[in-house]
């Protein structure tokens, strides 16, 4: 599969009272188009900054990252803002539901902003809702929806302009167990279906066993880099400094 | 756009108290900017129709040399011809009549005293057609047909000073036409009250007869139009120019605009004082308003991060705001215009009086008048104030660094 993302030498520092202090420290990583990625770790290891970097809602303080081979470090923030809208999905801890739009209307935001059609926004919304199981419930407000209804919109929100990755932060954080492996279910079915990639942070042991390859995070530091689908399951430890890069490329082979 | 404003009006109603509370701010500065220019257009109305109606008319006519140069003699840049000319006036459209006038002035005298006074002569028919009335506040109006002794009203306060009531004699005298002293022997019929102190002090009012045989001068100095309605000034001001460019002495025509003095400096006074309180509510709008919308987009901070993140022009987040700040201003002044609109018929039922204006006797009647451009004015005000109001948060909104917008609590 061709690479969609390449996380490339990328430091992270936040200015903290008169120090600098870093998030992520020189992490590259290197995501093939249609993978199920999940970046694990505990609080504060760096898993919402990588994040937001792959987002393009943050720049890297040094290294690139490459989206579907474009250096977003060359781009304008316009050009970044049209990356964000064409190229990837959202989908947040707090679900980040516009709360005064129906589960339709939040569903259509994204197509609204890419200026799609009226009628192109109705059928893509009513197949984004049924494809999450929400049909139903389309014209229902937030808060008349329960948090894993919720997270199931946001989820047919940030596939429903068919964008080429999405990105999940702790998605299912807040949800409970049931919810939660709904969720799983969902975001794997779209995933294999439609050939999505989907990179999502979590701590949450119940989606890491539904994931295909997990990236642990520790300190701002890539750990480890494991393929964990049924035909393979082999782990590879980063935590030599020498071994990045070298053992990364060989789990790609083996996942290709 | 639709969905766009159809979110802008949502979030307008987010927070339903504090949009009543922002509602009821810009709906009280328009409704009292309804009030206070409504009551002034009210007062505005009231002095331009007492003026006209307490003998300015609505044109009047005066020859050229008038106010070329100063008279050598009374009456000589008055009007000679001055029946045909009142007759080719009197058959234009919308007049009620044409009323002769003599200005003059010179010494009355009861034996004892003498002062000096400001004197018109008029002819009553005339004044009555029209409905010029003269105030008069004791004893009765000058009567043409009476015979006897010659007529004449006198201000309260020349009655005061010369110590006279009506049926009480006065001498009055004044310099003729050629220069010469003449003097004649009125009786007072009334006294007038003007409502303004320094021209109660020296009025004097006499028939237009008697005031020709004291000149001793056929002339008048102006002829005063009454219409039927004095939105047809400029109307008939318009069409009279050019049937007066064909009689022999060259005359000029005037409106009561030009005229009342008075009337424009009030309306100019009281026209400042409101433009003052426009600027106030302005300003009162647009800084509580702010502080409004500054808390709203702080509450919206980790949403507005979201719809940056998905994509969302920058230029989008700032429309946003401003076309939700005009929102509230568009239902603001909506709402002070019909609070305004409701406080005024009330207001206008309640009789309250006022004391009497500074230079006037008579206490004023509160009345507010309903003005649709005031209306579209302060409603303008108020959704431009809003609209400004929203630059700050806006450019705020739309600068929110999204990483940190997502994560604000």
């Amino acid at each position: 599969m061709p690479e969609l993302v390449s996380v490339e030498a990328v430091t992270r520092s936040f200015p903290l009272d008169h120090n600098f202090v870093s998030a992520l420290d020189h992490v590259s990583l290197h995501v093939a188009s249609g993978e199920f990625l999940a970046i694990a770790g505990p609080s504060g290891s760096g898993k919402s900054t990588l994040l937001n970097l792959i987002g393009c809602i943050d720049k890297p303080t040094t290294g690139r990252i490459l989206i579907d081979g474009v250096d977003t470090s060359k781009l304008k923030s316009s050009q970044l803002t049209k990356l964000r809208r064409e190229k990837i999905g959202f989908v947040f801890q707090t679900f980040n539901l516009i709360p005064v739009f129906t589960a339709a209307e939040n569903v259509e935001f994204p197509l609204l902003v890419q200026g799609i059609a009226a009628q192109e926004r109705r059928l893509r919304v009513g197949a984004a809702l049924e494809g999450v199981g929400l049909s139903a419930r389309a014209n229902h407000r937030p808060d008349l929806l329960s948090g894993g209804e919720r997270q199931r919109v946001a989820v047919a929100r940030a596939i429903v302009h068919r964008p080429a990755l999405v990105l999940a932060d702790e998605p299912t954080a807040n949800l409970d167990t049931r919810n939660a492996t709904q969720l799983i279910d969902l975001m794997h079915d779209l995933n294999r279906r439609l050939g999505l990639t989907f990179i999502f942070s979590t701590h949450d042991q119940r989606l890491l066993e539904h994931t295909d390859r997990i990236v642990r995070l520790t300190d701002g530091q890539v750990v480890s880099d494991t393929l964990t689908s049924e035909s393979l399951t082999t782990e590879v430890s980063l935590t030599q400094p020498a071994m990045q890069g070298v053992s990364r490329g060989q789990v790609s082979a083996l996942s290709l | 756009m639709g969905k766009f404003l159809l979110l802008a009006f949502r979030n307008v109603f987010r927070n339903r108290r504090r949009t009543i509370m922002t509602l009821m701010m810009v709906g009280g500065g328009v409704a009292g900017l309804l009030l206070v220019g409504g009551f002034f257009a009210r007062m505005f109305w009231g002095l331009r129709e007492s003026t006209i109606n307490d003998g300015l008319g609505h044109l009047q006519i005066f020859t050229a040399e008038h106010f070329n140069r100063e008279e050598k003699h009374v009456l000589d840049t008055g009007i000679e011809n001055w029946r045909q000319v009142a007759a080719t006036i009197s058959t234009g459209g919308h007049v009620r009549g044409v009323a002769p006038r003599i200005e003059f002035n010179g010494m009355l005298s009861n034996g004892v005293k003498s002062g000096v006074f400001m004197g018109s002569a008029v002819d009553p028919v005339a004044e009555q057609t029209l409905g010029f009335t003269a105030r008069v506040a004791t004893g009765r109006d000058l009567d043409s047909k009476a015979g006897g002794e010659i007529e004449a009203l006198i201000g309260a306060g020349v009655a005061r000073s010369m110590n006279v009531k009506p049926g009480d004699g006065l001498t009055i005298l004044a310099v003729t036409s050629d220069g010469a002293l003449n003097g004649i022997d009125v009786q007072v019929v009334g006294v007038v009250n003007t409502g303004f102190k320094e021209m109660d002090d020296r009025y004097l009012r006499i028939t237009l007869p008697s005031a020709q045989r004291l000149l001793q001068s056929d002339r008048v100095t102006n002829l005063v139009v009454g219409l039927d309605n004095t939105d047809n000034t400029d109307l008939v001001a318009a069409q009279l120019a050019p049937r007066l460019e064909g009689l022999p002495q060259q005359l000029v025509l005037k409106k009561w605009s030009d005229l009342a003095a008075y009337y424009k400096q009030v309306r100019s006074l009281f026209s400042t004082i409101f433009v003052f309180l426009g600027v106030i509510v302005f300003f009162m709008v647009l800084m509580s308003s702010v502080n409004t919308l500054l808390m709203a987009m702080f509450e919206r901070t980790r949403e507005i991060g979201t719809m940056l993140a998905m994509g969302t022009p920058r230029s989008w987040i700032m429309a946003l705001f401003v076309l939700e700040a005009t929102l509230l201003g568009i239902l603001g002044a909506a709402a002070g215009v019909i609070g305004g609109n409701l406080l005024g018929v009330i207001l206008n039922h309640s009789g309250i009086h006022l004391p009497p204006p500074p230079g006037t006797t008579v206490p004023m009647t509160f009345r507010v008048m309903h003005v649709p451009s005031l209306m579209v004015g302060s409603s303008i005000l108020v959704i431009v104030s809003l609209a400004l109001a929203s630059i700050l948060p806006a450019i705020r909104a739309s600068r929110l660094q999204i990483a940190e917008a997502l994560a604000h609590v």
